[in-house]
């Protein structure tokens, strides 16, 4: 509704017979907002690399072109927000938080389109091994150079927190550094105030403009592994906690129990046999993303199947997809398995979410891609029919307004 | 009761405030007390099982007896206890209510479950145990960092009993309350045995269902000595730490008396620091020997230094059975080893089937484990941890009484770890975490059909995929219920878990169901109760 009117207003504002370059609009027969659900008969207006307007029957203004596909289906580029595509891996435990995947990207992979044309228009890059491995970055998947790729550095910290000792203890030493700073800047504090009451109090007769100039309490500067429990700490940066089973979250939670403003989210791949259902409840109270793979799993000990995506869902969870394996072959057939899901009794509004804005929020780029918003970047999948249906097919694919991958004539 | 006390005092408020024309501290004194009600009973989680026939371990038996709890520990025991509302109460009209049990040198499979990952925390262990073999201290990170979180004279520093009430930093944790999986699917084959307590490394560790919280009781409350007739060094090494322990504790004790302090205090060099805490009392010396003359030689030791040995295996206890309880021997036994005796030697020797019940007589503390402490259907079925209980029962085919073999599986293994003034028997004060049983504990037909850690029912026979499917509990009655809460409708009850249930597709069987008790029907009518048990109760018999 907004937004046509915006597109109203647009017309009357400017009237201007030859519009902009760089505009089209796209007629279809349904786009996914995920920000405003399911519109029917959508418009969407592109110009330059962003959305200008999406309604349900917008009027457009004559000599805008117009790609008319009344059967199809857009949704917003998909986004997995946890991979290592094109990067090579590493094993075992480590302690560095401070490690940037941005700095492994020194070129522009070949993987990197080949998920594009998937429909994958937003990739996070995790660090490489486990424990506490570093933070992501968030990257388009086309750019002619690797700077060009990065869309959010510093996207979230990565670590793992199972049930023993030793991963608990590497938690634990991360926010006590923290506790170690604070407790040294409020001594430097205390220093400082001391000094400048006492200061104060020699040079009361003096001018009072001179206690102006004085340079405000500078706090030390944390260690550069310190920093980023800093930042958890006081909720400017976001965790993503990876965990394996039922019992790593309540651990998470014994470790965690003090950090009031942190803010984070689980990652747990699905494997047959796992107890997750077990504290589905507690993580769906806390409203949790929950990063995760779309299996079907058993109930422990049985053959029963259980939709756990489903279950988490029910209990207030927000779901957020990732292919089962981190090749690119895998992403072929990852929309598929979440369609599954839906079959399954998964909500499809959820599916969409958590192929969509969910992974973009656990990355902390919502702001600009992940929905069919006005002002957000276009990046646009069309598929030939519902995307959950057996059959469908990506027809063409859109990153910030230019089609980077299209079927024959799909866009003529 | 409370409720007439209640409105007679707030009748008697409204009163004063109509006589004295003041309503207002009226209305505040009512205020009060209301809240104060409410706060009681928000506060407070009562359960309790009635109806058995509680075997508390210490030797008395009470029949169809209620044990009360307020907040997983036992507020009273006996009969006609006034139940406080929202009590939850679990009916058991004939079948028997035993302290759990506790298992001593328990598979880690129990807290770490199937996948456990061989992760460093029990590596740490196994270096740990090595180290004290070796007598000399775990690595020094490992040892500060703890040592400083419990030693109780250090500041800042919290007993991991007291974890809540723990200020400023994060609360410690024992490195296996770390590994603690709480839905494993061991840990609910170790509590349908009727396990509740199990010592885990060199912890020992409350099976809570679900939860992590007050999981980890004592720890590093035993070190390993070596005393081996197969190396005589070891031998002579243990003795000499013993001695230079004992030593340097006379050394001190006369420094102390003298109270000069212009001596020094004895040197602490050379002294080992394992033998130091044994002689001092506050950790066990293990041995173990299955060997006469190794376990003579223990008994030995012990005497001459004053402590009381824990020993593991004494196969041929029974043949100096006087000996080690003249030491106070702990005995760890498993009443079914098998070992043939030595030829080459007249005097007795091999196992006997009466062991247990000769040591015990001669005033050691028995303990019994079973031939394989693990969870493990590839070894020897009816021989794992899974049939602690029938081990003991071989205790008593032996000659052992059956409170005793009781006790062999419950307090004296408690003892051991130390945690016997909050497991190991049902008494006021003491945790409540107890087993009701079908039958005898120690007979083999028997089934644990519920296993209650810390006042919460972990266990439900009928609720578990393992065990439900033998000789099912008959559910004419629904045994559980929840005081002053009116036994809900056919129609309304499923309202909540059925509506669940059906969105899942299927149910969580092993989901804390403990709540819905409400569901109860007819929960009041006792002859129902005894129907339903009465195929049941047979198993010992």
């Amino acid at each position: 509704m907004i937004s046509s009117f915006l597109l109203f207003s647009l017309l009357v504002a400017a009237p201007a017979p030859a519009p902009a370059q760089g505009i089209v609009a796209i007629r279809v027969g349904r786009a996914e907002s995920i920000a405003s659900g399911t519109l029917e008969h959508a418009v969407i207006l592109v110009e330059g690399n962003t959305i200008t307007a999406i309604g349900e029957d917008l009027p457009i203004e004559p000599g805008i072109p117009i790609l008319d596909r009344p059967d199809w289906v857009v949704t917003p580029g998909l986004v997995n927000c946890y991979s290592r595509l094109g990067l090579t891996s590493r094993a075992g435990n480590q302690f560095e938080p401070h490690v940037l995947a941005s700095q492994e990207l020194t070129e522009v992979n070949s993987a990197l389109g080949q998920v594009l044309e998937l429909g994958v228009t937003t990739l996070g890059l995790v660090p490489p091994g486990a424990g506490i491995t570093g933070q992501a970055v968030a990257i388009r998947t086309k750019g002619s150079k690797p700077a060009d790729l990065v869309l959010q550095d510093r996207a979230f910290l990565a670590l793992s927190l199972e049930t023993n000792s030793s991963s608990k203890k590497a938690l634990r030493r991360g926010f006590e550094g923290v506790d170690d700073y604070q407790g040294k800047v409020d001594k430097e504090r205390a220093k400082f105030d001391k000094k400048n009451d006492s200061k104060k109090s020699k040079s009361k007769s003096k001018d009072k403009d001179e206690d102006k100039d004085k340079d405000e309490f500078k706090p030390p500067t944390p260690d550069e592994k310190v920093k980023p429990f800093l930042d958890v700490r006081e909720g400017r940066l976001s965790a993503l906690v990876n965990i394996r089973k039922a019992s790593d979250w309540l651990h998470l939670r014994d470790v965690i129990s003090e950090e009031k403003d942190m803010r984070y989210h689980l990652r747990c791949p699905l494997s047959d046999d796992i107890d997750l259902y077990e504290v589905k409840d507690a993580i769906g109270e806390l409203a949790l993303h929950f990063v995760t793979t779309p299996t079907i799993t058993q109930q422990v000990g049985t053959r029963r199947e259980r939709n756990l995506p489903a279950e988490l869902t029910t209990a207030g969870a927000k779901l957020v997809f990732v292919p089962a394996s981190d090749s690119v072959r895998s992403h072929e057939t990852y929309v598929k398995e979440v369609a599954y899901l839906v079959s399954k009794g998964l909500d499809a509004e959820a599916a969409y979410y958590g192929l969509t804005l969910g992974p973009a929020t656990v990355l902390g780029v919502e702001d600009r891609v992940g929905s069919l918003e006005v002002g957000k970047h276009a990046n646009l999948v069309l598929w030939n029919g519902d995307p959950f249906e057996p059959g469908t097919e990506i027809q063409a694919v859109m990153l910030e307004g230019a089609w980077v991958h299209e079927e024959d004539g799909a866009t003529e | 009761m409370k409720q007439f006390k209640h409105t007679s005092l707030s009748a008697l408020a409204l009163f004063l405030g109509l006589a004295f024309a003041a309503p207002l501290p009226a209305l505040a004194f009512d205020d009060e007390e209301s809240a104060e009600e409410a706060e009681e009973e928000d506060g407070d989680k009562w359960f309790a099982v009635v109806d058995g026939d509680v075997f508390t371990g210490t030797g008395a038996v009470l029949r169809g007896a209620t044990v009360l709890a307020k907040n997983g520990v036992i507020e009273e025991i006996g009969y006609d206890l006034y139940l406080p509302e929202g009590t939850q109460v679990l009916r058991v009209p004939g079948q028997r209510v035993y302290p759990g049990l506790v298992a001593l040198s328990a598979t880690s499979r129990i807290s770490r479950g199937m996948f456990a990952s061989r992760d460093e925390g029990e590596i740490d262990e196994l270096a740990r145990a090595e180290a004290e073999i070796e007598g000399t201290p775990e690595s020094p990170e490992t040892f500060d960092w703890l040592a400083a979180a419990y030693d109780p004279t250090l500041p800042g520093s919290s007993a991991p009993e007291d974890e809540e009430g723990a200020v400023g930093r994060r609360p410690v944790r024992m490195d296996a309350e770390d590994g603690y999986d709480p839905f494993n699917p061991y840990l609910i084959l170790a509590l349908a045995t009727g396990i509740t307590t199990a010592e885990q490394g060199d912890s020992a560790l409350k099976l809570k269902r679900g939860s992590i919280d007050g999981v980890g009781m004592t720890e590093k409350y035993i070190s390993s000595f070596a005393w081996s007739n197969s190396s005589p060094s070891s031998k002579e090494s243990t003795r000499a730490k013993f001695k230079s322990a004992s030593d340097y504790l006379r050394e001190h004790r006369k420094w102390e008396e003298r109270g000069d302090k212009e001596i020094p205090e004895p040197d602490k060099k050379g002294v080992d620091a394992n033998a130091l805490k044994v002689l001092r009392g506050e950790t066990w010396a293990r041995f173990s020997s299955n060997d006469r003359s190794e376990l003579l030689g223990i008994a030995r030791l012990a005497q001459q230094y004053k402590f009381r040995p824990v020993i593991y295996g004494a196969r041929e206890g029974w043949t100096v059975a006087d000996e080690l309880g003249r030491a106070g021997a702990y005995i760890v036994v498993t009443p079914r080893s098998r070992a043939d005796k030595d030829e080459r030697y007249v005097r007795p020797g091999g196992s006997s089937i009466e062991n247990a019940a000769k040591l015990h007589a001669a005033g050691a503390t028995v303990t019994v484990v079973p031939a394989s402490t693990s969870i493990d259907l590839s070894g020897i079925a009816g021989r794992d941890l899974l049939h602690l209980p029938i081990e003991a029962g071989f205790a008593v085919r032996g000659g052992m009484s059956e409170q005793a073999a009781l006790e062999a599986i419950t307090i004296n293994p408690a003892r051991i770890m130390g945690v016997d003034h909050r497991v190991g028997s049902l008494e006021v004060g003491k945790d409540c975490d107890l087993i009701v049983t079908d039958g005898d504990v120690l007979h083999y037909e028997t089934f644990v059909q519920w296993a209650v850690v810390a006042g919460e029912i972990a266990y439900d026979k009928q609720e578990e995929i393992y065990f439900a499917h033998i000789r099912p509990r008959s559910d004419a009655v629904d045994p559980l219920e929840v005081v002053g809460e009116e036994p809900a409708t056919e129609d309304e009850a499923p309202a909540e878990p059925d509506a669940d249930d059906a969105e899942e597709g299927d149910d969580a069987e092993e989901g804390d169901d403990a709540e819905e008790g409400d569901d109860a029907e007819e929960g009041d009518d006792p002859e129902a109760g005894d129907d339903a048990s009465g195929d049941d109760a047979t198993g010992g018999r």
